[in-house]
């Protein structure tokens, strides 16, 4: 696979593990990857939202317990840690939704430095999305 | 088979998806071709990803063996 653009949706600890780690998979083999960050979970392209993702709902009382179990995995446990692993591929682009941004409260002041940008969103599905081998939404 | 020459072993255990892809990438860097990586692995899932990955960079895997449920992976690099 020569590129993959992804979506990303829901935040949340564990929500975030599966792109992140199919983003890792490909970028460390040499995909592209391009990934957009929309609605809350553009947040996980601040360093504060980053580090205080957490698992919610029913299985919130098992925070502890998986953040362990990831890092036995050998990922890192805090999600901005996994954020800078994708990034020294060299091969994983981050971007924050440009109108997620303005309603979640991110700009270029918070914005993480392993982000390239906020963008509008018709940029990322015509000039990556469109353009990618695969797309994936999560 | 003939008794293979390991350049460089890469100890993967206890880890899961994605790591042991990931850090086999970026051992295969370390090498020259010809020469032989072994993984050793005890994610169940490096049984289909391993060879995938082989088939798909053009890498050989030359051999593999599991004792009591850590598996060997012996990669030639192409």
């Amino acid at each position: 696979m020569k590129s993959l653009a992804i979506v990303v949706r829901d935040d949340g600890y564990d929500k975030l593990l599966t792109p992140l780690a199919f983003a890792y998979l490909q970028g460390a083999e040499g995909t592209q990857v391009d990934m957009l960050f929309v609605n809350w979970a553009v947040l996980a392209l601040t360093e504060e939202g980053a580090h205080q993702q957490c698992i919610q709902g029913e299985h919130a009382d098992r925070d502890a317990w998986v953040r362990e179990r990831v890092g036995k995995a050998g990922l890192p446990e805090d999600i901005y840690d996994v954020i800078k692993a994708l990034k020294a591929t060299g091969n994983v682009n981050f971007y924050a939704c440009s109108l997620a941004a303005g309603i979640f409260g991110v700009d270029q002041d918070n914005l993480i430095p392993e982000a390239s940008g906020i963008v509008g969103a018709s940029w990322f599905l015509n000039d990556k999305a469109a353009h990618a081998e695969h797309c994936q939404y999560f | 088979m003939n008794k293979l020459t390991v350049t460089r072993q890469l100890d993967t255990s206890g880890k899961c998806c994605p790591m042991p892809i990931v850090e086999t990438n970026v051992a295969m860097k370390t090498i020259h071709s010809g020469e032989v990586l072994e993984i050793v692995a005890t994610d169940p899932g490096t049984r289909t990803d391993i060879p995938s990955w082989c088939e798909r960079t053009g890498n050989i895997l030359v051999d593999t063996d599991e004792t009591d449920g850590v598996l060997h992976y012996y990669v030639r690099k192409s």
